[in-house]
């Protein structure tokens, strides 16, 4: 900790006070949706407590819509990855390569749809595709997702290619390499790690989002509309133990994570 | 464009610009223009027109039996009158099929007075759940950024980013759970002795826009949070001992040093916020349990999958884009930051 931090001890102490209470804010909602997991009682509660029990884990493994959710969101998260990087990709190679006076505005149009509300992203889609008699279902929840996860992703390719030494690229042509050959053996490598984190990331966005898939999803679900269904009709601890799972896993990928990072550091440390 | 050919080759070079043009046009133009041609038109359905039609056959029923009763020269004047109600009746059959769409603003200029109330009010909650959020996240992305260990700070990161991995609806829903009537907070005060359940004294938290903001704060704390930790994260530490040594006070030194440097990071939070808030249809949805006081975003959900009117939901929708589109620019030009500044 700094001098300035402390250095006025009373507004050091103040501080330290609010990033307690900020981070009970931030934690109290988990723990309250994760006790109802446990609670006997038929709607979910932390107040009526009528005794442990892992009954709602059981019913959950029974609950044939939400297992389906859970297939159909993996389905969508895939096609969305398996679209929007190859996009995320190209956008990102011609912004950093095309010298014009329209490349603010492609880049512009490219990012929109991050700062345009989701359920506008889901409308337009399921507008523009009914029109070409394409109706509401999975295949359009992936189109109208990949348009704004494929933004998340060239944004990550773009402050990687900014890194890029194109010397490599262009020795390997001056050796004769074919260009296909010099994309695949040179350019794709380097972006092999944006690559897996734009993979990462735009599955749990998928898996996560709501807003835009309401409107595209038509007569199909993903989990997430499923839980969202089942906040008007008729709720259940089983949501809970939904939320429960997504916490371990949370917990476990970030430890491992965590774990990962520190080893890499300790290897790159004992290489000096 | 060159330079991609050089380097990758016109083969290559065409998938990618291909991909692009497939993104730019079918996943992000067109659908904006269609949405927009959807809002400029409507169908002026005549709520007469199946009794013209049941009417026109049954005239045409009397006329055919008077072509039969009919002799001589009287014949072909019937049969003149036939064929000519026959064409009204094609007509008025095409329009109940494929009715005349009439193009104008009337989706906009007729949104009710009540709509448009909830339209600005939305924009007013909008503005403010903003400027809380900024106010609680400011000193969390401060600390993190320069008042923190490094181990210390990785553990806070870890710290925001964890509950953000648990699905917005669930994030939300626990805040339902604890402000119920029966919430959490309420068993507390009952317990307390200041409300009774029996009496129906609680607080009724869930009435108050108070509540939906809360929620959303919590639910889009993140988009706040990372943008403005990302430009302190820049500034240098020598900067602020020089301001502290200069006798400068905590306040002056965050006015004048800090905030000036992380102006970038605070207009996309900003803008992130305001827009997630805006446009946010699960976290009003829950809090309300559609049953005080709908959010902008849900009247346009219901005007396309309860009233089925898909013209006046894309105006619905489209007013929104243009919202937030106007608060883009004043916050670029509040905060003197660029395109390419933003979404960084």
């Amino acid at each position: 900790m700094s001098a300035h931090s402390n250095g006025p001890g009373l507004s050091g102490l103040i501080l330290k006070i609010y990033i307690g209470i900020f981070f009970v804010y931030l934690f109290a909602p988990l723990l309250v949706m994760s006790l109802a997991a446990f609670n006997s009682y038929e709607y979910p509660s932390v107040t009526q407590w009528r005794g442990w029990t892992l009954h709602w884990f059981g019913e959950l493994s029974e609950d044939d819509r939400i297992l389906q959710g859970i297939v159909n969101s993996v389905i969508v998260a895939i096609g969305v990855v398996g679209l929007s990087l190859p996009l995320g990709l190209s956008g990102a190679l011609i912004l950093t390569r095309l010298q014009s006076r329209y490349t603010n505005l492609l880049y512009a149009v490219l990012v929109s749809p991050l700062l345009i509300p989701g359920i506008i992203l889901g409308i337009s889609t399921l507008i523009f595709w009914g029109r070409v008699s394409v109706s509401g279902g999975l295949f359009l929840t992936v189109l109208a997702q990949s348009s704004f996860i494929a933004s998340y992703s060239m944004l990550l390719f773009m402050a990687r290619l900014q890194r890029q030494d194109r010397v490599l690229e262009e020795a390997a042509l001056d050796l004769g390499a074919s260009s296909f050959f010099m994309f695949r053996r040179i350019t794709l490598p380097f972006l092999a790690p944006t690559l897996a984190t734009g993979a990462v990331i735009g599955f749990l966005q998928s898996i996560e989002n709501y807003n835009t898939t309401i409107f595209a999803v038509g007569g199909d679900w993903t989990l997430v509309t499923e839980i969202g269904s089942r906040f008007r009709f008729g709720l259940s601890p089983v949501i809970n133990v939904i939320g429960v799972l997504f916490v371990v896993l949370t917990v476990i990928a970030a430890t491992l994570y965590t774990i990962q990072k520190e080893r890499e550091k300790q290897r790159r440390a004992a290489l000096g | 464009m060159n330079s991609l050919i050089r380097s990758y080759g016109k083969g290559l070079t065409g998938i990618f610009i291909t991909l692009t043009a497939f993104w730019l046009l079918l996943l992000i133009i067109l659908p904006q223009a269609f949405m927009l041609d959807q809002s400029l038109w409507s169908i002026d359905k005549d709520d007469q027109l199946g009794m013209k039609i049941d009417r026109a056959y049954s005239d045409l029923g009397l006329l055919e039996y008077d072509a039969q009763q009919a002799t001589g020269d009287t014949k072909p004047a019937v049969q003149a009158k036939i064929e000519a109600l026959k064409v009204e009746i094609a007509t008025l059959e095409s329009q109940e099929t494929d009715p005349p769409r009439e193009y104008g603003l009337q989706n906009y200029s007729r949104m009710s007075s009540l709509h448009f109330s909830i339209f600005v009010k939305s924009i007013f909650y909008a503005l403010a759940v903003t400027v809380l959020a900024f106010v609680v996240c400011y000193p969390v992305a401060f600390t993190i950024a320069k008042l923190a260990t490094p181990q210390r700070a990785a553990l806070l990161m870890l710290g925001l980013i964890i509950p953000y991995a648990i699905n917005e609806l669930l994030r939300v829903y626990a805040w339902l759970m604890i402000l119920d009537y029966q919430g959490v907070i309420n068993s507390f005060l009952a317990w307390m002795g200041v409300v009774s359940f029996a009496d129906k004294t609680w607080v009724p938290f869930l009435e108050y826009p108070g509540s939906v903001f809360v929620a959303l704060i919590y639910a889009y704390v993140l988009f706040m949070i990372f943008p403005i930790y990302n430009t302190v994260d820049t500034l240098d530490k020598n900067q602020l001992e020089a301001a502290q040594d200069l006798g400068g006070s905590v306040f002056l030194t965050h006015w004048r040093v800090v905030i000036p440097h992380a102006k970038p990071g605070i207009a996309v939070g900003c803008i992130m916020t305001f827009m997630l808030s805006v446009g946010s249809y699960s976290v009003p949805q829950i809090m309300t349990r559609g049953k005080s006081g709908d959010w902008f975003s849900q009247l346009i959900y219901r005007q396309f999958f309860e009233t089925q009117n898909w013209n006046v939901g894309a105006a619905y929708a489209f007013s929104l884009v243009l919202v937030c589109l106007i608060f883009i620019l004043i916050m670029m030009k509040v905060f003197k930051v660029g395109i390419r500044d933003i979404s960084k």
